[in-house]
């Protein structure tokens, strides 16, 4: 697979080398590739194990921190003292 | 405690328009109004910053004292909501940079592995990366058995400020490039370097706790 990987860097023109894989990370998280950069990332990725070894680890990372923080936040509902305590911190100004 | 019912005639506070305008003119049931009915939305906001009840309710209260200065020079043609959301970013935005931490020595090691932008700075040959192994479940087992010195929300805490901002908005509030780059003062295009700069960042630094206790399980074992 690193042969045909080597041999397609090289010498397909338009094929995407690792380091212009990372370059295009964050684009193609955000869906702002176009088709032409995505099928050259998706090709890419089909025969480079470690790219989607590393875009699996990116991906892992934001949602990880998401999870994170949403693990955190169980009942948003305002507790009623503190309702009234910011109530009264106007008048009390 | 018991939730107060609210007055009868706070029924009639029933748009934006009437709120906004009992406002300006220092109403008390305008105020109770807006509180009552922002106040969830904005308490969830705070919460997206904060793990601790503490500390979000903290900056839910410090939100509205900055609410209740500021309604005179409110613009009646703004969005209320948006103001609001603003107003309680910016606070959220402002706690945190007053608790960081000023000792990160335990992410230092993992900075020197990367430029001053995040970025990778070693590649195993002119193809290919140099990759740690790959981010397995095993992180989340960890962070969830608290083997790690850093819970996932203290890890983000610790990033540099300008990552630590552009991963809470744009990750965690799920704010649009636009809103951060409005709030932070800077540009689009420097909202999405820094985001994917902190996302590698914190890749590696996950990648290398997970290492880390695969290690320290290997020596165990």
């Amino acid at each position: 697979m690193l042969m045909i990987k080597r041999l397609m860097t090289q010498h397909m023109p338009g094929m995407l080398t690792c380091e212009e894989v990372d370059g295009f990370l964050y684009d193609f998280h955000d869906g702002n590739l176009s088709y032409i950069e995505r099928f050259k990332f998706k090709l890419h990725l089909s025969m480079c194990p470690e790219c989607r070894d590393y875009l699996d680890g990116y991906k892992n990372a934001i949602r990880m921190s998401q999870t994170g923080f949403i693990k955190a936040n169980k009942s948003t509902e305002v507790p009623e003292d503190l309702m009234q305590a910011i109530l009264k911190s106007r008048t009390s100004k | 405690m018991k939730k107060q019912p609210l007055a009868t005639s706070m029924k009639d506070i029933d748009n934006e328009n009437k709120l906004i305008e009992g406002l300006i003119n220092n109403n008390d049931l305008a105020y109770e109004a807006l509180v009552r009915q922002y106040g969830a939305k904005m308490y969830t906001v705070a919460w997206r910053f904060f793990s601790t009840d503490d500390d979000a309710q903290e900056c839910l209260q410090k939100a509205f004292i900055q609410v209740f200065k500021n309604i005179p020079s409110f613009k009646k043609n703004s969005n209320l909501s948006t103001w609001l959301h603003r107003i309680t970013v910016n606070e959220a935005l402002m706690m945190l940079r007053q608790k960081k931490r000023q000792h990160t020595s335990s992410l230092e090691t993992f900075y020197q592995q990367y430029n001053d932008y995040g970025e990778r700075t070693v590649f195993a040959d002119n193809l290919g990366h140099s990759l740690s192994h790959n981010l397995s479940n095993n992180i989340e087992m960890i962070f969830e058995k608290g083997e790690t010195k850093l819970s996932l929300n203290e890890l983000i805490y610790q990033l540099p400020e300008k990552y630590c901002n552009v991963i809470l908005l744009r990750d965690i509030q799920e704010l649009s490039t636009k809103e951060t780059a409005e709030i932070l003062a800077i540009s689009e295009a420097s909202v999405k370097t820094q985001l994917h700069r902190a996302r590698l960042l914190l890749k590696a630094i996950l990648e290398q706790e997970d290492k880390e206790s695969a290690e320290k399980n290997w020596t165990v074992n």
